[in-house]
């Protein structure tokens, strides 16, 4: 999976919005569904997609998409 | 030799239910839209008496032949006495019964047919009647909408008893325990470990916006997905171990039902064919122990349980606490 693609799923699964709004200097908060049920999400997606499970509390953590991006680093494609 | 068998189940809902917002995109997400709330002077035990009442009703089932009962409940009437002494006076059950209450959550039923089975197939009891009955509703926040838009109240009786057989109609059994996850769903005061005090009552906000006290539920959404993810596959692949089955000879799975969107990511992790595993939570909610019993009935209302259909339920949460077990269907 490539960083792009995880963006755009991100965008269309976890906190709906259209596709390219977000850049890795998105912050997380200013983002309406950005909540609990989106951390699980992120979770579902992750280990939907890559296979690997994200700790909750390192992904609370997380101010910028940029950092979400940052703790998967390893798996994803550019 | 004797072997224990699931007779009757039952199930009862409080009347007064709240609704999930529709306008809300969480509410389609994890598949709740209405969930039963018991009244201010509705505990669970009064919960269970109806269920259980409602068994007899439609079973015709002779409460004196009941000679053991079993509830499953983290919403007890008092610290003591236990809860299920005050149900045999209630339902007018024998005296010469045993009770006794035991406090699981979601993996509770399958705990507590493992119980029933106990008693049944030694020959120190005849006909259990295993009830399930929780008011989650109490201890969560009205404000707190992580956790208020999951639970329902809800209570459930099952009968059990034995019949001369020799296959089991209730097992193998795999259990699962790790304390390690105690703070990830929890009421942290009001035990005796940080007893209730005017600090415990004081409401705090999280980073989401949400409020609670010390003597609210707290869930770690996130946490308790990783739990289920990391531990419910392996537990699975356990119970197929044992019982020498594969996934294909099952006819139903009846899962714990927290919430639409965690069983279905579940089932299509675990390639499970939609067909044979009912999600059924949308007028319930989260019911704790009472979820899966409450699928089995629906199934079986519905006609989709037929004489030696092979199920495996697989319940999980709080404790962290988990279970599976294989039911061939017998009725």
């Amino acid at each position: 999976m490539t960083v792009k693609e995880f963006i755009a799923k991100f965008e269309q699964d976890v906190v709906f919005v259209p596709e390219g709004t977000l850049t890795r200097e998105t912050v997380l908060d200013t983002l309406d569904d950005w909540d609990s049920m989106a951390t699980v999400a992120t979770i579902a997606l992750v280990d939907e997609n890559l296979g690997i499970q994200l700790n909750g509390d390192q992904l609370l953590s997380c101010k910028t998409v940029g950092d979400l991006i940052g703790l998967l680093n390893h798996q994803l494609e550019d | 030799m004797i072997k224990s068998y699931i007779r009757d189940i039952e199930y009862y809902l409080p009347e007064n239910v709240e609704n999930n917002n529709v306008e809300d995109r969480l509410t389609d997400k994890i598949g709740i839209y209405s969930r039963p709330i018991a009244l201010k002077n509705e505990t669970a035990s009064d919960l269970a008496v109806m269920a259980a009442e409602k068994l007899f009703l439609e079973t015709k089932f002779n409460r004196q032949d009941v000679d053991f009962i079993i509830f499953c409940t983290q919403s007890p009437d008092y610290l003591l006495p236990t809860t299920a002494c005050l149900i045999q006076s209630k339902l007018g059950i024998p005296s010469s019964c045993g009770a006794f209450d035991f406090n699981l959550g979601c993996s509770g039923y399958i705990y507590g047919l493992s119980l029933a089975k106990g008693l049944v197939e030694t020959g120190s009891a005849r006909h259990i009647l295993l009830l399930t009955g929780d008011t989650y509703s109490k201890y969560t926040n009205e404000n707190d909408r992580s956790v208020r838009v999951l639970f329902g109240d809800a209570a459930t009786a099952t009968l059990i008893s034995g019949i001369e057989a020799q296959e089991d109609f209730i097992g193998p059994f795999v259990f699962g325990t790790d304390g390690q996850g105690a703070n990830n769903l929890i009421v942290p005061a009001g035990g005796h470990k940080e007893p209730i005090t005017e600090e415990s009552k004081v409401e705090v906000e999280d980073q989401f916006g949400n409020i609670r006290s010390r003597a609210n539920l707290y869930m770690n959404g996130p946490e308790i997905f990783n739990f289920t993810l990391r531990e419910i596959p392996a537990t699975i692949h356990r119970l197929l171990d044992i019982s020498n089955k594969n996934l294909t000879e099952y006819d139903l799975f009846v899962f714990h039902q927290a919430n639409k969107y965690m069983l279905e990511h579940l089932r299509k992790k675990l390639k499970l064919d939609v067909e044979k595993f009912p999600i059924d939570l949308g007028n319930y909610g989260n019911t704790v122990s009472s979820t899966i019993p409450i699928v089995l009935k629906n199934q079986l209302r519905q006609n989709r349980i037929e004489k030696n259909d092979l199920l495996m339920l697989v319940g999980f949460g709080v404790g962290y606490s988990w279970a599976g077990c294989n039911v061939r269907w017998n009725k």
